[in-house]
């Protein structure tokens, strides 16, 4: 299968002649060997939960970083080659802060969404031959929590630069079946403790380890509190009620 | 003699002169803005003038930004008309880019930069931002020319500022009034009524008119309520 | 010595001139005069002519008095406008219409306008332009009405029609359009306050009212006031303050005598 495609997936903007861009397929490709992330949209606010995937005793579970924090009112969690996501989340943060140095306002979470997918299609020679500052996609898929005027949102992108606002959404390795959980499990008038269980209980699903409150992020960001960590005891707490 | 004929420094006709660049005039004009609980007024003048001459009788410096916002410009006519097209450009790309009109306070912030983007050429402008802020309360925010700004219950700019200032600090912030209570830029208690505040904003330009020369012919009024902005033209002297 | 004589070698002591350019390079300001930056006028029609003037005086962009008088009294058959420093062209006016009054007493004569003319073409000369008085002289005198413009460094004209002042191109664009020869006395009366008008709502050193002043062989009649085109309208309300508005910040009541207290004064008889 993969042997047709030779011919036209060494560029990275060459299309195919089906119309397809290869590269920026096995980009998304990559996302589904990450480690599970989960965001859910409730009217109080957001939550995103993400497994860490703790290989070794030896390996510091703290160390490993996969939520972060965008502005106050915004957070983002990801998924695939966390690496990459370093450009994209540095990218929105200066976004963030340019709003609010120029209209001394918080930015709409649909803004910062569009200004990270600008940055996906910049791969590749530019048009006028001008450096561009990746050779490749970016292989790694956001989801992007955030409050604003128009209250909470969830926004998915991934790395062809389209994104799309979910109420809840899976990505990584266990996003299929995570993702048929959500569908049956979501419902509109959950509170964000709903939402934090919802979460926990599908991530317990997925993940092969057994979920525990090193191995697991949550973050939530509400109206009121903005974006923040949780606690390890309100993990413990939350585990306790699943 | 021969020296004296030929070297220009001791000709006595020819001396040199400094040729000078004054890229910046002076048009008059008179800005007012008073900022209610839940209403503002903005007024300015619609003289235009250069030096003793009348360039135009209705030459408008005060635009609508939107339903919530009111601009009044005054200083250098072409200035000021730059810095109104750029402020409503600027909106324009915001609100394709966010979806959605600027705040007030936002395009106060957005014009400070715009004015402090030219510190070391400044326009020759002194505005008065007006409106309603994401509360719904009345704001005015005032301006120097490279972009300091504050948030005031009144201001007034321009060529008889000096005459309405002090007006409106006591009759509107209530100031030198023993037992009166005093008007900040938030609070809303104290405030006068629309209908009160008309009533000055009348009596603080037809006074104007009387005693600067720069002011006078028309006075425009920009009511901004949660109804939209309403505008109205009253004359005034032409003398 | 040589020095000394070298100073007094024009004739005049420019000393005093030289201590106030030094004094200001050194940044002392000297002080504002009150300017009429004005729209005078006369104009000759059949039987006299009239004189005619604004009444706004100004300090800079403010305007100092709303209805202050600029045609001025020089003889009873002989009127002055005047524009520039009020102060210079009030005392021009004045020393010179002093002189003219001596000047009669002492001829016995009625006076004639070319003598108040060339006085004060004489003293602002003399003055080299540095006494800022623009004038319109007009008089009825034994040979007839006369007309004169005198500019502050002492050039004068003699013209059937004039104007002066900062208004003074907006008065003229009136009388250059209808001014004519022989005309009546209503008709000159309303072309002079038409012109002055021209400058109240054109120029803005000129404002409020019109003040005319019609001379004719043995009458004067001064219209003070002719047109008054800028009433200010009424006020919105009243701006009286309450009683007790004012903060009164200490009170001090002190005895200027200390009354003791004593055996009274026995008043019964």
């Amino acid at each position: 299968m993969f042997l047709t495609r030779s011919d036209y997936d060494r560029g990275v903007n060459t299309f195919s002649p089906e119309g397809r861009l290869f590269q920026v397929e096995y980009a998304i490709e990559a996302i589904k060997l990450g480690s599970t992330a989960i965001g859910i949209e409730t009217s109080e606010g957001v939550v995103l939960a993400v497994e860490k995937r703790v290989t070794s005793s030896l390996l510091v579970a703290d160390s490993i970083e996969k939520i972060l924090e965008i502005d106050t009112h915004l957070g983002c969690a990801m998924s695939g080659l966390t690496a990459d996501s370093r450009t994209l989340i540095d990218h929105a943060r200066v976004e963030a802060q340019n709003h609010h140095f120029t209209y001394n306002e918080r930015i709409p979470v649909e803004s910062v969404t569009q200004a990270v997918c600008d940055l996906a299609l910049r791969f590749g020679e530019g048009a006028e031959g001008e450096k561009s500052i990746m050779s490749r996609p970016f292989g790694v898929a956001l989801l992007i929590a955030g409050c604003d005027e128009r209250g909470p949102q969830l926004y998915h992108t991934d790395p062809s630069g389209t994104y799309v606002r979910y109420k809840a959404k899976a990505i990584g390795a266990g996003s299929e079946g995570a993702q048929t959980e959500l569908q049956e499990e979501y419902f509109q008038t959950m509170t964000l403790n709903d939402g934090f269980k919802l979460a926990l209980k599908v991530l317990k699903q997925v993940m092969e380890e057994k979920l525990n409150v090193s191995n697991i992020q949550v973050a939530a960001v509400t109206s009121q509190d903005g974006y923040h960590i949780l606690s390890e005891e309100k993990l413990q707490s939350i585990v306790e009620q699943l | 003699m021969d020296m004296l004929a030929t070297n220009p420094a001791v000709h006595p006709t020819s001396t040199a002169k400094q040729a000078a660049f004054s890229p910046y005039a002076d048009h008059g004009g008179t800005n007012l803005a008073i900022a209610g609980a839940d209403y503002c007024i903005l007024a300015s003048d619609t003289r235009q003038s250069s030096g003793y001459n009348i360039n135009t009788r209705f030459a408008p410096k005060t635009f609508k930004l939107s339903d919530k916002s009111v601009l009044a410009t005054a200083g250098c006519q072409p200035d000021c008309n730059m810095v109104v097209t750029r402020v409503k450009h600027s909106m324009k790309g915001y609100k394709y880019t966010h979806n959605k009109e600027m705040s007030t306070p936002a395009i106060a912030q957005m014009l400070s930069i715009m004015l402090y983007q030219k510190r070391f050429f400044p326009y020759y402008d002194f505005n008065i931002l007006g409106g309603l802020d994401e509360e719904g309360k009345g704001c005015v925010f005032c301006y120097d020319a490279v972009g300091s700004y504050e948030r005031v219950p009144c201001n007034a700019y321009g060529s008889a500022s000096a005459l309405i200032q002090p007006f409106l600090d006591n009759q509107v912030r209530n100031k030198n009034q023993q037992g009166k209570e005093k008007v900040t830029e938030f609070d809303p208690v104290a405030r006068l009524s629309i209908d009160e505040a008309m009533r000055i904003v009348k009596d603080a330009f037809t006074s104007a008119t009387e005693r600067d020369i720069y002011t006078g012919d028309f006075l425009q009024i920009f009511i901004v309520t949660s109804a939209g902005v309403e505008e109205q033209l009253h004359p005034l002297k032409r003398d | 010595m040589s020095a000394r004589i070298d100073q007094t070698a024009t004739g005049f002591d420019f000393g005093l001139a030289k201590r106030n350019a030094s004094l200001e390079a050194s940044g002392v300001k000297a002080p504002n005069a009150t300017k009429t930056g004005t729209t005078i006028v006369g104009l000759i029609f059949k039987d006299g002519l009239v004189l005619g003037a604004d009444t706004r005086a100004t300090a800079g962009s403010i305007v100092a008095d709303k209805n202050c008088e600029k045609i001025h009294y020089i003889a009873p058959n002989m009127y002055c406008c005047g524009a520039g420093t009020a102060a210079d062209t009030e005392y021009t006016t004045n020393m010179i219409s002093s002189q003219m009054a001596l000047h009669n007493m002492s001829t016995g004569r009625e006076s004639r306008v070319v003598t108040a003319m060339t006085l004060l073409k004489q003293y602002l000369f003399r003055y080299q332009g540095h006494i800022s008085a623009a004038l319109v002289l007009g008089g009825y005198d034994v040979t007839g009405p006369h007309l004169y413009t005198i500019y502050p460094h002492g050039s004068t004209d003699k013209l059937p029609y004039v104007t002066m002042g900062s208004g003074s191109l907006a008065a003229m664009s009136v009388f250059e359009s209808r001014w004519r020869p022989d005309m009546e006395r209503q008709e000159a009366i309303d072309m002079v306050k038409d012109a002055i008008e021209a400058g109240i709502f054109n120029d803005l050193g000129s404002g409020s009212n019109v003040d005319v002043c019609v001379i004719e062989k043995g009458k004067v009649d001064y219209l003070r006031n002719y047109a008054k085109p800028n009433e200010r309208v009424q006020k919105e309300q009243s701006y009286k303050f309450a009683r007790g508005t004012t903060a009164v910040i200490k009170t001090s009541i002190r005895d200027l005598v200390t009354v003791t207290e004593d055996t009274a004064m026995d008043i019964t008889a």
